[in-house]
């Protein structure tokens, strides 16, 4: 593992004046994530500190996180979700910068940012609205590939369609393999721009089973390599006011078998919005919002729960499956105990900034 | 509803909902699953008619609905027609005092 040259200053200091940091000469695992109004920040949880924090260029407000698989660059979607900006973590600086927009064609890319494991292409899936005098015209939506090569005025490379509503994209253990999570599990082949697989999860027809409804805007998968949401269904073959009408359930991606897994865990009684698989036992998952949730993904049981202290959004853990970290929302990430849920510790953001709908990533370096 | 007296137009609609019976609308749209519903009426209740899965504190949830412009009817559009919403107030919940109401004019 190479040094870094963020190392030579004291971690207080650099912490607090954003100054060259270091990440350790050892293995070790960093969680990113992101701080109003456009701050990119290196967390050590082991320390229970951040040990850089990295302003992005360009207005806010930063959300989707995306690090190929040797951890040097973080890709941030920022500026009101029209630009990915791409840093450097080394050295902090902006290494790439793809602005989607034009004065007269607005373009969102809606979380749905994934970079290919060999770090050259950035994908983003993309709605366009042209604006016109007296109409605004929405166009199909696609996914844009770009070359990460580009620099700091990248250009789509290339660009091949796909359907409204994605949220999430990850790269597969195949190559040029993307998965979409819209109202359905997408394969495409990043080449050819093929729609190579549909995986149903609105149109998955299962019996007594409805559509179910999915919030899925927090991207974590990179410990277990299995993209995870919670989900939250109608039983169709039940009285509508029978505790069994309304589930809760987990939907699992496995990124290297490219299989899809759904499983109910219980009757809804609470939301969840993120999920994350233990890449320890795997068939294990943790689940937040107002609380911290853990059920086993293969029998369907909700194995613990705890009520938190606030509301967090986002869900990550560590690579030997031991702490549960939870951030997004406010303005704290805090540490869980995979087995005891006993909190462990808790890394503020500066300024007391909210991290909002802040991704939050595990770079291992 | 016999102590419940509908006073402003959006009580009157949702009173005249129920009279017209359009009951079960309304509880199709509720069975959307989020933090609360997204065409239902924002942070007063969440999907299963509580508030117990609402976020905790309500600031929790401010900003995480107005930089994706989840609910653009009750909150500021900080995607398009309100950037600048919340300049300068990183904090929801020591800055909330300080976000301004918005008009059709602004």
């Amino acid at each position: 593992m190479r040094m870094l040259s963020i190392k030579k200053a004291p971690m207080v200091i650099v912490a607090l004046c954003c100054a060259a940091a270091s990440l350790p000469a050892l293995a070790a695992e960093y969680l990113l994530t992101v701080t109003r109004p456009n701050n990119l920040h290196i967390v050590d949880p082991a320390k229970r500190a951040i040990v850089r924090t990295i302003n992005l260029p360009g207005d806010g407000i930063p959300g989707a996180i995306a690090v190929p698989k040797d951890g040097k660059t973080a890709y941030v979607l920022t500026n009101r979700m029209e630009s990915v900006v791409g840093v450097d973590l080394d050295s902090g600086k902006p290494v790439f910068r793809a602005d989607f927009s034009t004065p007269q064609r607005r373009v969102k890319g809606f979380f749905a940012v994934a970079v290919s494991e060999d770090g050259k292409e950035l994908y983003v899936h993309q709605a366009p609205v042209q604006l016109g005098r007296s109409e605004y015209k929405v166009e199909d939506t696609y996914i844009a590939v770009f070359d990460t090569a580009d620099g700091m005025s990248a250009k789509p490379r290339r660009t091949f369609p796909a359907p409204r509503r994605i949220s999430l994209m990850a790269a597969t253990g195949k190559p040029d393999h993307l998965i979409a999570l819209g109202w359905d599990m997408y394969l495409f082949n990043t080449k050819t721009g093929k729609l190579e697989q549909t995986f149903p999860v609105r149109h998955w027809n299962r019996p007594g089973i409805g559509e179910p409804d999915v919030l899925a805007m927090w991207g974590t998968f990179e410990q277990a390599r299995a993209l995870s949401t919670p989900y939250f269904v109608a039983k169709t073959d039940v009285p509508p006011d029978s505790p069994e009408a309304f589930k809760a359930g987990i939907a699992v991606f496995d990124l290297d078998s490219e299989t899809l897994k759904v499983k109910e865990f219980e009757n809804a009684t609470t939301a969840m919005f993120s999920s994350v698989v233990s890449p320890v036992a795997r068939n294990e998952a943790f689940l937040v919002m107002n609380q911290l949730t853990k059920v086993d993904t293969d029998t369907g049981k909700l194995l613990k729960r705890k009520d938190l202290d606030q509301t967090y959004y986002a869900i990550n853990i560590s690579g030997d499956g031991k702490e549960i970290y939870v951030g997004g929302a406010l303005d704290k990430i805090a540490i869980y105990d995979a087995d005891s849920f006993e909190k462990k510790g808790e890394i503020q953001m500066p300024g007391g900034a909210d991290q909002s709908i802040g991704w939050m990533r595990v770079v291992k370096r | 509803m016999k102590r419940l007296r509908a006073l402003n137009h959006k009580a009157h609609l949702l009173e005249q909902a129920a009279t017209d019976g359009h009951r079960e609308e309304v509880q199709l749209m509720s069975s959307v699953v989020g933090c609360t519903t997204t065409f239902d009426p924002g942070w007063e209740v969440d999907a299963f008619g509580g508030l117990a899965s609402l976020c905790q504190p309500m600031e929790a949830d401010l900003y995480g609905c107005t930089d994706p412009c989840w609910w653009p009817a009750q909150l500021a559009d900080s995607l398009n027609t309100a950037r600048d919403w919340t300049d300068g107030k990183n904090s929801a919940l020591r800055d909330w005092r300080e976000l301004q109401t918005l008009f059709p004019g602004d």
